[in-house]
């Protein structure tokens, strides 16, 4: 596993062109036009129902939209997904639930188990390769879903509301933990939430979408240092960029 | 030590009270008169006619569990192979899934005559009955658990480009392995069921001693050699559960202790 | 003697039968007749027989594939029900008080049934090669198991009334009420020679009216009655068959009409004798009934001492 310093090259990673998508005669995504640069800390914000999570399902090829265009730069591609749950396939250990999107892609036995022991090292569950997930916490289980996300060095990472479902701890824990290997990895991370102090601490870019009509309401850089950790929530300028997130959001 | 006496009453005790008790009630009601020995044998003398007739049940026994063991077999193997198959596809499934639930309800008293014109009197016959009795529930359970994936993880599949195969191999399959388990338990005494009807119309084995012994009004005997027929039935359905055990155990909740 | 093929559940129910039924019976109302196959013209005489004239209200109980008659009628399932003589006797060496009052088939009309072929001479042929249906707890199948030994043959399970292995199989032997399944074979153009077991001397009387020996003591006059009614009914049967055939079939609509009115007449010397010129129809002697009894004693069938005149009544 290479290690990358930040960011590397300012190209584009992905480009929407007037994407909309209809559910049963609800607008979900109403002609939306994005471009996201690679290496990107992306934060998707919005009340529930707002179409995000399609949107990213559509980024992500799940799903098609009804008009417009998702282009991604096809230099190099590879998109992990992190759902809500970690949905680890019960039957499998730890090892092997990180080893699975390798071994689908029909990848050598021995390296891959190397690739995935290194990643449950990253996320700091070394020693629980061979553990199952119903011996596993919540955070712990998330923890290794993120490492299968990780495991096929990814330039695109998608997240729905992954930490949604922890507690307030493990969730600190596993943000700083998200933002350092974002900066060591340097991919390109799309990650919907609906906490403005997550998508705060943890992005260097947000958008806030509308309640009803899938339409950007804000997009703004996030003025935080590049290097965040636990201290940085009870500060000033974190509480600011939540306050202009927040006014965004209450606002219809 | 103690912890592991109290442990196994806790396993034991529960099933052997009954047992107890409706043995001393079958026998007192028999011998005080109030049930003729002719309707209803007294354990004492079903007992008596197992060891009485042991050769002749053991020997029948062995016959009745080659049979119910086979078609078992052949009911796992290809009621799985048809459930896959009809998980294919939607139209494959409304189009053949009726004639699966055919043999539930075939009435096997109606169609053993035929299968003995199919098969000829002897073992294949009795094999044929317990495969068609048994069959189904190994069909309809696997289905279900084949299309009950979880659809995230399907999803998950879909994202990593995994072909049929590997989705059905990885992902559908193990995820529908309690679910197959359950299928199999029900369709391990169906087995046993099927094959003694097979004999009925078959000849041999376990059905066929029960069958004489009933023309003779040998309540005795009969009552020992159904005896014989549920412990086969037992048998099975306890080398079920040794393998839900075995399999199951490192992660689904079924097998998981309190 | 009767056509069973399979378990009846009847068997499991009878034991709760009889805790029920453990208090006597009212004759004084409904009465019960339970039959041991379907309604055919054995059992014609039954149902031409005027219950209401002598006082009775019948229920007739049409039965199947081993209906167990001698049961119901221990239980109190049945006030009366149509027994083979040889069951009779080994129900009541196992504590079943069931006793005969009237013989409808004087003589046993079971036989094994053959494709015939120039060593097919005597049922002793039947067993030196080929497949023989028979079922094999009865009485007759382990006497001829005795005398002729089925090692030389394959002995399936009968069929009960089904010819079709039969039709399909040369070498194919099964057992048959001889005015029966002979019949559907030639139907089926296929002829046959029959070879009745009574040949071998077994001959218990067929198709027996019986009751409880309960109901024999406490209302004799009942069962007076019923045999009455019942001789009544199968002479007017045998003259004139033709309306309780329709109602039979009515019934039982798997024998065409025409079969039962061609089965009705053939029965007929296995029912009219000249014992029962002399004494009766449905008549029994204990001479006969000694012999059956020796014969399931010689078998192993029953151990205790029996004697004729517990078994039957004449009324």
């Amino acid at each position: 596993m290479e290690l990358q310093c930040g960011p590397a090259v300012k190209s584009v990673a992905l480009q929407l062109e007037s994407v909309r998508k209809t559910f049963s005669n609800c607008v979900v995504i109403g002609d939306l036009n994005l471009q996201i640069d690679a290496g990107e800390f992306l934060a998707i914000l919005g009340p529930s129902g707002c179409g995000k999570s399609t949107l990213l399902r559509m980024i992500a090829n799940l799903a098609e939209p009804d008009t417009g265009r998702i282009d991604a730069d096809p230099a190099a591609h590879r998109t992990a997904f992190v759902f809500q749950d970690a949905h680890l396939l019960p039957w499998r250990t730890v090892l092997d639930n990180v080893v699975l999107p390798l071994e689908l892609a029909r990848k050598n036995k021995a390296e891959s188990h190397a690739s995935a022991q290194a990643i449950l090292e990253q996320v700091g569950l070394g020693d629980s390769a061979s553990r199952y997930p119903n011996e596993l916490s919540g955070g712990m289980r998330m923890r290794v879903s993120l490492a299968r996300a990780l495991v096929t060095e990814p330039s695109l990472l998608l997240l729905d509301e992954p930490f949604a479902a922890l507690d307030e701890i493990t969730r600190f824990h596993l943000e700083v933990r998200l933002r350092d290997l974002w900066q060591r990895l340097g991919m390109t991370v799309i990650f919907v939430t609906h906490s403005i102090s997550e998508a705060a601490f943890l992005a260097n870019r947000a958008l806030v979408m509308t309640r009803r009509g899938g339409q950007i309401k804000l997009d703004r850089r996030i003025d935080l240092p590049a290097v965040r950790d636990n201290g940085l929530r009870s500060g000033a300028a974190l509480g600011g960029e939540i306050a202009i997130l927040l006014a965004a959001m209450e606002e219809e | 030590m103690p912890r592991k006496w109290r442990t196994s009453a806790k396993t034991i005790l529960p099933p052997l009270i009954p047992f107890v008790v409706l043995t001393l009630t079958g026998e007192w009601i028999v011998r005080a008169g109030i049930v003729p020995s002719y309707l209803l044998p007294t354990p004492t003398a079903v007992f008596r006619a197992i060891i009485d007739n042991r050769a002749e049940l053991t020997r029948a026994m062995l016959k009745t569990s080659g049979s119910a063991f086979a078609g078992f077999a052949l009911s796992t193997i290809i009621g799985i192979g048809i459930a896959v198959l009809l998980s294919s596809s939607r139209w494959v499934q409304r189009a053949f899934y009726p004639y699966a639930v055919f043999f539930q309800t075939v009435p096997i008293i109606a169609i053993a005559p035929l299968l003995v014109i199919w098969f000829g009197y002897g073992m294949r016959t009795v094999v044929a009955s317990a495969f068609v009795v048994s069959i189904f529930p190994v069909i309809a359970n696997t289905l279900n658990g084949i299309l009950s994936t979880d659809p995230a993880l399907r999803d998950l599949f879909r994202l990593y480009d995994a072909s049929q195969l590997d989705t059905l191999i990885k992902l559908r399959f193990p995820a529908a392995l309690p679910q197959i388990l359950t299928g199999l338990r029900i369709s391990s005494g169906l087995a046993v069921i099927g094959a003694i009807v097979g004999e009925f119309i078959g000849g041999d084995g376990i059905g066929s001693v029960i069958d004489v012994a009933r023309t003779q009004q040998r309540v005795d005997k009969v009552f020992a050699a159904v005896l014989m027929a549920s412990l086969l039935g037992l048998l099975l359905f306890g080398l079920i559960n040794l393998v839900s055990t075995l399999t199951l155990r490192r992660w689904h909740a079924s097998e998981q202790q309190p | 003697m009767n056509r069973r093929n399979f378990l009846a559940s009847s068997f499991a129910a009878a034991p709760l039968c009889a805790i029920l039924n453990a208090c006597g019976k009212t004759p004084a109302g409904k009465l019960r007749l339970a039959l041991d196959w379907k309604p055919e013209p054995e059992f014609g005489g039954f149902y031409a027989a005027n219950y209401a004239n002598h006082g009775l209200t019948v229920d007739i109980l049409p039965g199947g594939s081993g209906t167990p008659t001698v049961q119901m009628i221990g239980a109190g399932s049945a006030e009366f029900g149509t027994v083979s003589a040889d069951e009779l006797v080994v129900a009541r060496a196992r504590g079943n008080d069931v006793v005969a009052l009237f013989a409808v088939f004087q003589n046993c009309p079971q036989g094994i049934m053959v494709h015939p072929s120039p060593n097919m001479n005597s049922i002793g042929d039947v067993f030196r090669s080929g497949t023989v249906a028979i079922e094999r707890g009865l009485p007759y199948a382990r006497i001829l198991e005795k005398k002729y030994g089925f090692d030389k043959v394959k002995i399936v399970p009968s069929p009960g009334g089904d010819i079709s292995a039969f039709l399909h199989d040369p070498h194919f032997a099964q057992q048959c009420f001889v005015t029966s399944e002979p019949l559907a074979a030639m139907h089926a153009g296929v002829a046959t020679k029959v070879f009745p077991i009574s040949d071998s001397g077994y001959n218990p009387y067929t198709t027996v009216l019986a009751t409880s020996g309960a109901l024999l003591r406490d209302h004799p006059a009942t069962a007076r009655a019923m045999v009455e009614a019942v001789r009544e009914g199968w002479q007017s049967y045998l003259a004139s068959p033709t309306a309780t055939n329709a109602n039979m079939h009515g019934v039982n609509p798997s024998m065409d009409l025409a079969t039962f009115a061609e089965v009705a007449e053939a029965q007929k010397p296995w029912i009219q004798t000249a014992d029962t010129a002399t004494n009766g129809l449905g008549t029994m002697t204990a001479a006969r009934w000694d012999t059956l009894i020796a014969q399931l004693k010689d078998l192993g069938d029953i151990s205790q001492p029996m004697n004729a005149a517990e078994c039957f009544r004449l009324l």
